[in-house]
Parts: C-alpha cells; structure tokens; sequence
C-alpha cells in the first residue's frame, strides 16, 4: 500500500505532524490498527536504527523519528483490541540505575521497542532495585532493559540481578543492559541475559531473548 | 645539505636554557616551558610578550600592530610571532609580575618569604614559586598528573578512590608528586625549602577530596553531593614534604557538585563577582565548568563533555605534542594544517578536531547535521591524518554538552548571549581553540569580540589568594556564599536543551 510507504518516509524524515494526519486519515480509510505496525511503523524504526548504525543518524535525528512514530502508535494502541491487542511482542520494564540521571540513551532504547511493538514500563532515571521488582510483578513484565552511564553506578545493575532473583522473579525475565561503560563481558559477570551495544542492537537482543 | 645551526636560547628570570635547530618556533618551544599563549599565538594580544635582552628577533606585522615603536626599540617582542634565527637571552612578561587577566596589576602587601601556587589538574600540574615581596615568578614545572595510570575522567578516579585502599594510593600518588615538583621548583630558582612560606593549591572537588583525603563515595552517584567542600588547611610536616614545619598549605574550598577551587580561583583572576555586566567563565576539559555572574548574582555548574576536547576517542586523536594537527585553515576549496614541532602530522588535538569540523562546515564536506555530505568519509586532513564520521559525532556530544551548559545558566538570568560582556576562555584548551572556529561549530555561540582566552585561570587565582594577607581567609568564605553551583544533570531542560545543541548551526554570523 503506497500510503504506508509515506507513513515509513515521514517517520524517518522525523515529521511528526505528517504522521499524525497520515496515521488518522487511513484509519477513516479503514486501515486497520494492527496493520500499521508490521507495514510501517516497525520497518521505519528498523530503517533508522540501520541509519544510526551507519552513523547516518545520530541522537538528534533519531529522538525526532521516534517522536513521529510515537505520534503514529499514540493514535493506534488505543484501538488495538481482540486479537490485535495481543500482538504486543512483550512487555519491557526499562530504567536507568540508581544514582545515575543519564535517560538520553535509554530513552532511544525505550522508543525504538516501542516501535518494534513491545509494551513499555519506563520507570525513569535513578530507579531502585526495588522499585523494577515491584514494576515487573504488577506488568507481569517478561524482560527488563537497564542503562548506566557512569562506571560508578554500573554496579548497581547487579543489585537489580540479585534482588529479581531474591524475589522469585529471576526465571520470569530475561535481562538486558546497556550504555557508555558496559560491556558484553559485564553483562554475563553479574548475570544478565545479553547486552545491547547501542539501540538498533538492544532491538535485536530483545527480539532474540523473548523468542528464546 | 648542510645541517640547520642551533641557537641557545636563556629565559629569564627562570633561568632556563633551551638549544633548538635554527627557524623553530619560539612559540613551540616556550609552551613546553609552561607559557601561556592566551590568543592561541594568533598574533591578536600581548599576552606572550617578551623583552629580548640579547640576540636578534625579526619584527613583522604583527608585532608592529601590537607593540609601541618604543617598545619594540627597546626589544620587546610577541613571542608567538617569532622565529629562531639567533641565541636569545629573554625574559617573560607573563612571570614578571602580578597581573590580572586583563593585565591590570593586583594590589599586595609584598612580604618576605616565598610562596607556591599549584593547580591540580585531573590531566596536568602547573606549579609556580614565586617571590612574595615582588610578585615574580621564581620557577615554573609541569607534569602530567601520576593519578591518571587509574583513570583519564574524575569518574575513573572517583571509583578508584571509593575502597580506602584506592583512596590512600591516589592520596599519597599526589602529594609524593606535588612534593617532589616544590623540590624541583627550589633547586631552579636556588633557593631553600624553608623560605617557603604559603602553598595554595587549587582543583575541582574530586582532586580537593582526594589530595585532602576526603571520602569520595558521595561523589559516585547521584545527587553528586559531598558535605566536605571547605578550605583545607595544612601544615609543612603534615604533607610528608621537605617544608618548614609551620609553613601553610592551603586547598582552597570548593563550589559545589564537580565544581571546585579551580574556578574559585578563575572567578577572583577575572574579577567576574566584582563587576556590575554580566559575564561568564568557561573551562573546557573533560568536565567542562560553566560560570555566569556579576556583582549581583553568579552561577556555575558544570557538564560531562567528555574527553573529546582532548583527543580521547577520537580516531586519530592525541594531546596537543608535536605531531599534532592543531589549526586546520580553508584555503582554495582544501585545508592547510598546521603542526605542532614541524614535524609529519600524527594526529588531531582538541584545537585541529574543532577547526576540522569547522572547515569541513565551510567546505560544505559536513551537513549541519553532522553527517558527512558524501555520506562516506572518512575525510583526509592531511595524510595519515584524517577525521571519521564517529570523530564527528564525538565532538558533537562535547560541545552539544558544553553549549547546553551555557544555555542553560543564561536562562536562569533571564539573558541571552547578547547580553553578555565578555565570556572568558579558561584553561590550556581556551588558549588554542580558534574562537572563529568554536563560533562555527555552535561549541561557544558568541562573537568573536566578546569572548576572550584567560589563559590559566586556576593558576593565576591561587597565586592571588597566595598574595592575601594572612587571616583573610574568611574572604573565600565570603565569595563562596555569594556563588550558586546549579545541578545540571537533575534539569530536565538539560537534556531536550543537549540534544537542541548536538547540531551545527546552519551558517556563519559574520
């Protein structure tokens, strides 16, 4: 359909308000909801994470190409009932660690799962161990992202493994980390499941690790 | 073909001596030496000025711009713009006498004794000895800082400073070193380690914390705030190092979050809390420390630019030493670099990244985006040198940090760059970076006129605190209350502000 081709153009191009009148005027069409997810709003997310990976974009371009596609899927996940509601590829409980106030990039990584058609908890920044617990028990979320910035904070990523297992929750998620500092060899140190060396890669990595 | 001739060249009051092949530049060889070249040796102030008291140094325009008939008569040269063509026996104006940032002398009680003024960088030392009845400088060394084997960024060190173990070494690393270089200063200048009276040292607060042997835990993590941020005082015996037992050392006090005595001291060395306008103060390192402020009000803060500025993480980065690319001119459609020595280009300095991308802007070979036009790069500056598109995004990230700073605290003001006097440039990094340039790539978004290098800030405000009578140290007390630290990182502004400021700007003001 030519017009999900321009809805997938007007999200890489980070033209929000173009999404918005495009998204609204093919649902009158009788696009349904579900649809505009696997036809346009995941292959554009994919294209601009290929696009940063190739340095072509960069945090600017990227932040404003997931606004647009926000302005698309605010529209639809309302809509999304029956059968459609159930195609959420999972549920993310995201955040960036205790002690550390860095959200740029775990904002990027929440968007683009967004986008990829995962559900998202975000908890913020300087977030508890505690409080990613209690957030994966009432989502019945299935994988937690969590960002740190600053070597000095990193450690606090595994306080979170240790209190998802003290809680019982350790084999109900999987666990994904990220930012500036950590590294594939931390990741496994402290027990999480994988590491996303930038967005377009933590995309793949929580496509693997719930398909697992 | 023959071999070039060496000339011999003495400094004075120092009392160095120098050998260099004829033709070098004088400015190369003095900034081993610790002089500062505080328009980044373009020729356009006095602040390098030398008087040549034997030899030849040939005059040219520039120098005919900037000094008096008289003056040059008399053997007054810019050091910047001055070739070796003769042995030379020179003295420095910068380490004549105590003068301000904008050369104004600062009025001191002379008293006798000897004092010694040190800026504990997280990168590099700088230690003077000076006379404290007249003002000289004595003797001057630098060295790069031993902590930095555990870490280049205050982070690193601050995660190896948290177990007391860590904590101890770096301790006992920085005293050892500041020692050992007070020893090197008196053996320069022959005198005696007993007539030292007064040590001020100044840095930010992980280098206070840590020399003063501080816990840094508070500074690990968020909100980045330690309850020891006071004026330290010790005395000769306490450091381990070879001074008379009552003489005094002093750390002065810190601003607030990473903010510390460095721009304490770059606040009193600018005059900035004194004067009615408003003006700013900025350092650009890894931690890039942001002042605003006038006699009412002043702010400072400071944002993680990373340590692009020098040279770290950058493909072919590497510190401003011979072999560095650090001016990159446009010329006929193509660039024309300048490096450090005369010697092959081996890589790219803070001040060559900067004018690269700048040029690059110019040449049209870089969107404002950032993303090189041809889509492909990496772009050849001058061969093996060249930039890559990753080098492009790195600086993005440290000047988006650094402008968003800025941005930020003038808000607060409810001002605009235009209604600011002056913004001065602290810090080795402020001598070299083309201003042109930095105004190019949105890194420092003011004219030309109004922002000025200060060349080493830090330094020139502990030797001031050094010249204050005894006692007066409720001064500090004072100032400090008068100056708000700002958390930038708990803004949320910040980060929409940040990305804003990732971008170039579209094209030039002029």
């Amino acid at each position: 359909m030519p017009q999900f081709e321009e809805l997938r153009q007007a999200i890489i191009d980070g033209k929000a308000p173009v999404a918005k009148e495009l998204t609204e005027k093919m649902l009158k069409e009788g696009v349904r909801p579900g649809e505009f997810f696997p036809n346009a709003i995941i292959p554009a997310m994919d294209e601009v994470g290929r696009r940063m990976r190739e340095c072509e974009f960069f945090i600017p371009e990227v932040l404003i190409a997931a606004r647009a596609a926000r302005a698309s899927s605010d529209i639809l996940r309302p809509l999304l009932v029956g059968d459609e509601a159930m195609t959420a590829a999972g549920t993310v409980v995201c955040g960036t660690v205790k002690g550390d106030l860095h959200d740029i990039g775990k904002n990027i990584v929440a968007m683009m799962l967004e986008s990829a058609g995962f559900k998202i908890v975000d908890l913020g920044v300087d977030v508890s161990a505690d409080k990613i617990v209690d957030a994966v028990r009432q989502n019945n979320a299935n994988l937690v992202a969590m960002s740190a910035l600053l070597t000095t904070t990193m450690v606090n990523m595994k306080s979170v493994v240790e209190a998802l297992t003290a809680a019982g929750l350790r084999d109900k998620v999987k666990i994904m980390v990220g930012g500036a500092p950590v590294t594939d060899t931390w990741a496994h140190s402290i027990g999480a499941d994988g590491y996303g060396k930038d967005a377009p890669a933590a995309v793949e990595l929580a496509r693997q690790l719930v398909a697992a | 073909m023959p071999e070039k001739p060496t000339h011999r060249i003495t400094l004075k009051p120092v009392q160095v001596e120098l050998t260099a092949p004829a033709g070098t530049a004088l400015r190369d060889l003095l900034f081993a030496q610790g002089v500062e070249f505080p328009c980044g040796g373009q020729g356009r102030c006095r602040g390098c000025r030398v008087h040549v008291l034997e030899g030849h140094a040939s005059v040219n325009d520039a120098q005919r711009e900037r000094l008096s008939p008289e003056e040059i008569a008399s053997g007054w040269r810019l050091a910047c713009q001055c070739v070796l063509e003769d042995d030379l026996v020179i003295e420095l104006r910068q380490w004549d006498a105590a003068i301000l940032v904008d050369e104004t002398p600062f009025a001191f009680e002379p008293r006798a004794g000897l004092g010694v003024a040190v800026d504990l960088g997280t990168t590099t030392l700088v230690t003077q000895l000076l006379d404290l009845g007249t003002g000289r400088v004595l003797a001057v060394r630098t060295a790069l800082n031993s902590q930095a084997r555990f870490g280049a960024d205050v982070m690193s060190r601050v995660q190896f400073g948290v177990p007391k173990e860590g904590a101890r070494q770096l301790r006992e690393l920085i005293r050892q070193q500041i020692g050992s270089l007070i020893e090197q200063l008196v053996f320069a200048a022959r005198v005696s380690e007993g007539e030292i009276q007064d040590v001020v040292v100044v840095g930010n607060t992980v280098m206070h914390h840590l020399f003063c042997g501080l816990d840094v835990e508070p500074l690990s993590r968020y909100p980045f705030v330690s309850s020891q941020l006071g004026l330290q005082i010790f005395r000769g015996g306490d450091l381990g190092w070879k001074l008379s037992p009552e003489a005094r050392v002093r750390f002065l006090p810190c601003l607030g979050g990473f903010v510390g005595s460095d721009i304490l001291a770059g606040i009193l060395a600018t005059n900035l809390s004194e004067r009615d306008e408003l003006n700013g103060l900025v350092d650009l390192g890894t931690n890039g420390e942001i002042v605003m402020g006038n006699r009412q009000r002043i702010l400072c803060a400071s944002t993680a630019a990373g340590p692009a500025f020098e040279g770290a993480r950058i493909s072919m980065g590497m510190r401003a030493a011979t072999g560095a690319i650090s001016e990159v001119r446009v010329q006929d459609h193509s660039v024309n670099c300048r490096v450090l020595g005369n010697v092959p280009p081996q890589g790219l300095c803070g001040s060559g990244l900067v004018d690269a991308v700048a040029a690059g802007l110019e040449l049209g070979r870089i969107q404002p985006s950032g993303r090189f036009a041809d889509g492909a790069g990496p772009w050849e500056l001058a061969p093996p040198v060249v930039l890559t598109q990753s080098d492009i995004r790195e600086l993005q990230l440290a000047k988006g940090a650094i402008a968003a700073g800025i941005r930020m605290l003038l808000d607060r003001f409810g001002s605009t760059a235009g209604d600011l006097k002056k913004l001065y440039l602290a810090g080795a990094f402020g001598n070299y970076i083309n201003r042109a340039s930095a105004q190019r790539i949105g890194l420092i978004n003011f004219p030309s006129e109004k922002v000025e290098a200060a060349g080493n800030t830090a330094l020139l405000g502990a030797k001031l605190a050094l010249f204050r009578p005894e006692g007066e140290d409720g001064s500090f007390a004072r100032l400090r209350s008068r100056i708000e630290h700002v958390a930038l990182n708990a803004d949320q502004g910040f980060q929409d502000t940040f990305v804003e400021e990732m971008a170039f700007p579209q094209s030039t003001y002029a």
